[in-house]
This record gives C-alpha cells, sequence and structure tokens, in this order.
C-alpha cells in the first residue's frame, strides 16, 4: 500500500472516527426493527456515517493531490490548487448543519419544531443565494455561511434547553440521564467553539502555527466527542441504566 | 507585548470565555430544570391532595344525603307501615292481621334496601344510568314535576372516583333544580358525541341570570369537581326559559 495513503489516514482524529462509525454500525444492526425504523435512532446513524464519509474523503484528497487538483480547477480555483475546503464547505457548512437543524428538531416539542423547519428553509435560501450571486466561492472560506448555519444551530439548541425547562414531560426526568441532553450540550460546544477556529485558524496559522494546530486540534477532539454522542445514542436502548427513556410529546 | 501576541490572547480569552459562558449555561440550565422539577411535584402533590380532598367531601355529602332521604323515609315510609301494622295487629279480625303481617313484611323490605344505602358500596354496584333512572323516579313519585330519562349508552366500567363525582353533581343538579327552579319537567339524556360522552341535564323553570355572583358560587364548585376528574361542566340559563347543563365525562 502507497505509504502516503496511510500516511493520511494515520491520524487519531480518522482513525478514531472510523472506529466510532464501526461501534455505531454493529449497534446499528443489533437495534430491533422497530428501533431501526425509528428515526430517533436511524437520523443519528446517518449523520454519523455522512461525517466520516466527507473526513475520509477528506483525508483521501490529502493523499490524492491530482484529483484535488482537478476538482479545485472544475470549480475556478486555479490558485490554491492544495484547498480542499470545497469538500468541508458543502459536507460540513452547508448539509451538515442542515442535518443537525434536523436532528434538534427532532427533539423538540411541535410548538417549536416550526421555528427550526422555517430556519432550514432561510439557511437554504441564504446559501443559494450566496452561491449564485457568487458572493462566498464554493472553494474559499465560506464566514457567512458558516456563521449562519452555527448561530441557527445554536439557536436550536437553546430552543431545546428552554424545552427540558418548561415541558412537563422534560420536567419528569432526569437531564443527566437523557442522551438528547448530551447530544445539545455537545452540539452547542462544538459549534460555538468551531466559530473561534473557523475565524483564527488561518490567522493562527500565519503567526502561531502551534496554537493554530492546538485550537484545530480541540475542533477535532469536539466533532470526535459529538460521534462518540451520537454513536451512544444509537447503542442508548443497550445501556437502560445509563439512560433514560426519552420523553414523547406524541401523546399531546 | 507586540501587537501579534496580544491578538493571541484575545484569541485564548476569547475561546477560555465562550467555553466557559457554555459551561454556565448548560450548569444553569441542569440547576433551573431540577428547581422547576421540584416546584412541579409539589404542584403535582397539591394537586393530588385536592383530587383527594374533593373526594372525601364527596363522599361525606353523599352520606348526608343518604342519611336525609333514610330519615325521611323512616318517618315517612316505614313508620307508616309499622303504625299501620301495629293498628292491624290489633284488630280482632283474622284478615287485618293477615294484611298487618304483609304490611310488616312490606316495612322489613323497605329497611333492608334502606341499609344497603348506610355504606357506599351501592356506588360501586349501581351504574350512572340507573342511578340517574332511581333518582328521577324518586322526584317522580313525588308528584313535584314530571322527570323522564333517555339513554344512547349505558356509563359502565367508570372508575370510582368518577363515579362519585359524577352522582354528586347529578344530584346536586337535580336538587338545584327542584329547591330553585319549580320545573313542570326535569330532562335527562346520556349521549355520545364524537369521542366524548355527555349527559345533559334540562329544566323547564324559572331559570336565572348566570352572571350573578350568589347563583354562581354552587356552579362554580360544581365545573371544579367535574374538572378534577378530568371532565367538564357547561351551564346555560335563561330566565323564563328554564336551564340546561352538560356534563362532558373524561374521557
Amino acid at each position: 500500500m502507497d505509504s502516503r495513503l496511510l500516511e493520511a489516514f494515520n491520524h487519531w482524529f480518522t482513525i478514531s472516527s472510523n472506529l466510532l462509525v464501526m461501534v455505531g454500525l454493529i449497534f446499528f444492526i443489533k437495534l430491533p426493527k422497530s428501533q431501526k425504523t425509528n428515526i430517533k435512532f436511524w437520523f443519528p446513524f446517518i449523520i454519523l456515517a455522512f461525517t466520516v464519509s466527507y473526513e475520509n474523503l477528506g483525508a483521501y484528497t490529502n493523499y490524492n493531490f491530482e484529483f484535488k487538483k482537478s476538482v479545485n480547477a472544475f470549480l475556478g480555483n486555479i490558485e490554491y490548487p492544495r484547498f480542499n475546503l470545497w469538500l468541508y464547505n458543502v459536507t460540513e457548512r452547508q448539509i451538515g448543519a442542515l442535518l443537525f437543524l434536523g436532528l434538534i428538531r427532532m427533539w423538540l416539542a411541535p410548538s417549536q419544531k416550526r421555528y427550526i423547519t422555517w430556519m432550514m428553509y432561510a439557511f437554504l435560501a441564504v446559501v443559494l443565494f450566496l452561491k449564485l450571486t457568487g458572493m462566498e466561492l464554493m472553494y474559499l472560506h465560506q464566514p457567512i455561511i458558516f456563521a449562519l448555519g452555527a448561530n441557527m444551530i445554536l439557536i436550536g439548541c437553546g430552543l431545546y434547553f428552554i424545552g427540558i425547562i418548561t415541558q412537563e414531560q422534560y420536567l419528569e426526568s432526569n437531564p443527566l440521564k437523557l442522551i438528547s441532553f448530551w447530544l445539545m450540550t455537545f452540539i452547542m460546544f462544538t459549534f460555538s467553539l468551531s466559530y473561534i477556529s473557523s475565524v483564527t485558524l488561518l490567522y493562527l496559522y500565519f503567526v502561531n502555527p502551534v496554537l493554530g494546530k492546538f485550537l484545530q486540534n480541540i475542533g477535532n477532539f469536539m466533532t470526535l466527542m459529538n460521534l462518540g454522542v451520537l454513536t451512544l445514542t444509537i447503542a442508548s436502548p443497550f445501556l437502560p441504566i445509563q439512560f433514560e427513556k426519552e420523553p414523547s410529546y406524541e401523546s399531546n | 507585548m507586540n501587537p501579534t501576541e496580544d491578538q493571541i490572547y484575545v484569541i485564548i480569552f476569547a475561546t477560555l470565555f465562550l467555553g466557559g459562558i457554555m459551561s454556565t449555561f448548560v450548569i444553569s440550565m441542569v440547576f433551573i430544570h431540577r428547581q422547576r422539577q421540584v416546584q412541579n411535584r409539589q404542584k403535582m402533590d397539591q394537586i393530588k391532595s385536592e383530587h383527594e380532598k374533593t373526594l372525601l367531601n364527596i363522599e361525606n355529602e353523599i352520606q348526608q344525603e343518604t342519611l336525609t332521604y333514610i330519615g325521611r323515609e323512616l318517618h315517612d315510609n316505614i313508620g307508616q307501615l309499622l303504625s299501620l301494622a301495629k293498628l292491624n295487629f290489633g284488630s280482632l279480625k283474622e284478615n287485618k292481621r293477615e294484611e298487618g303481617k304483609e304490611i310488616l313484611s312490606q316495612a322489613i323490605q323497605e329497611v333492608r334496601g334502606l341499609s344497603k344505602q348506610l355504606n357506599l358500596d351501592w356506588v360501586e354496584t349501581l351504574s350512572i344510568n340507573e342511578f340517574i333512572a332511581q333518582q328521577l323516579e324518586r322526584i317522580q313519585n313525588t308528584g313535584f314535576c314530571e322527570a323522564s330519562l333517555e339513554a344512547d349508552l349505558e356509563l359502565l366500567d367508570l372508575p370510582k372516583d368518577h363515579k362519585l363525582v359524577l352522582i354528586r353533581v347529578i344530584q346536586e343538579s337535580l336538587n338545584n333544580a327542584i329547591k330553585h327552579a319549580s320545573p313542570d319537567k326535569i330532562h335527562v339524556s346520556i349521549y355520545e358525541n364524537g369521542s366524548s360522552k355527555h349527559i345533559l341535564i334540562k329544566d323547564d323553570g324559572k331559570g336565572f341570570d348566570t352572571s350573578q355572583d350568589s347563583q354562581g358560587s354552587g356552579m362554580f364548585n360544581l365545573r371544579k369537581r367535574m374538572e378534577t376528574i378530568g371532565g367538564q361542566f357547561e351551564l346555560n340559563s335563561v330566565i323564563g326559559k328554564g336551564t340546561e347543563i352538560t356534563l362532558t365525562l373524561p374521557n
């Protein structure tokens, strides 16, 4: 095997994320059919699989420079052929943001779900507008799209936390034993910290690469924690002592 | 310290600050959740104790009503029967003494019937339909007014607390009609509307102004009692045109 390929994938983040998706897949296969078809289990699995897939593709682009260069050229980027931002822009910052909004929407009260639905439509509209007008190029940093997505996700998390202190179903349970609580907490931390990371990363790589690397590692660690909680969400029916059954709004 | 160093410190500080804010937010949410959970439990306990108190009051009221009824029956019915039996037994004629025996048997039957009403076990054996029919028969027998029942369904399998509340509310509604409305006719109907079941108590009496407090307080009590079992109480009354009470049973 090519040593560069091994090098590209031989990173603690790539190895750990792939291990997590495998664990997630095993638990998902072991789930009873009724839970496999339940959105609260298959949707986190989709996000987990999607995230690990684009991270692997990201690692692959670092190995296959020609592929990366040809995609950049196709998008009109001849200046920076080493960039693989196009991949993260589409997957993490656009599709990922929509998937996370969908995940948050799933845990909200019916009255709050419509806010997230509108946010998703608004996000999609703004992304299309910015792309069609060329205000944010696919192959360069997209600060507006990232900030909009992250803010919407943070608002969604806020709505969830408001729900746990106001909705009777949540008042009857212990939040520390709810997988949705940990999921929202980690999503909130990941997106708020990656905010700073995204804004300062390029600058820090120029002036203090050690700190830049450290900040990127924090971002990677938080993403990994997120993937871990997504795996735990799929595995939660097998851990009844650690996690309580999620309150349901369906009876309302 | 140069400007670049300053900016690095700002970045580190901003990261720590944001992390701190997020942590504080999550911890505060957990604390607020705990506080609200305690308040919610207290509220639930209060509702439960109020429900139990209401049921106890209702049981007492039903027993009081039953005792009043028994007292009246002892005086007006059994007392009369026993006096008549005594007169017959005092007669020298054989057929009068036989008649006395029959009257005595009747009095014994009446006493047995009354003794069954002294505890609340009858609530469990009697259906709401039977209870209403019994109440209307009593009203009819007094000759006070005409009373009729029309039932599209039989209200069976109701929990005891629901039954107690319904019995008391129906009893009180009928009593109110007799005491205050002077109707010529009282009509009760039991019907189903979609998935909900209703009891309609209608009289053609004097009616009253529902906005007046003096009339409203008793009705407020009945409404509250229906609400304790998850039901509804609706009142419509027009002066000179009678009163309509609709009880919606809990699903």
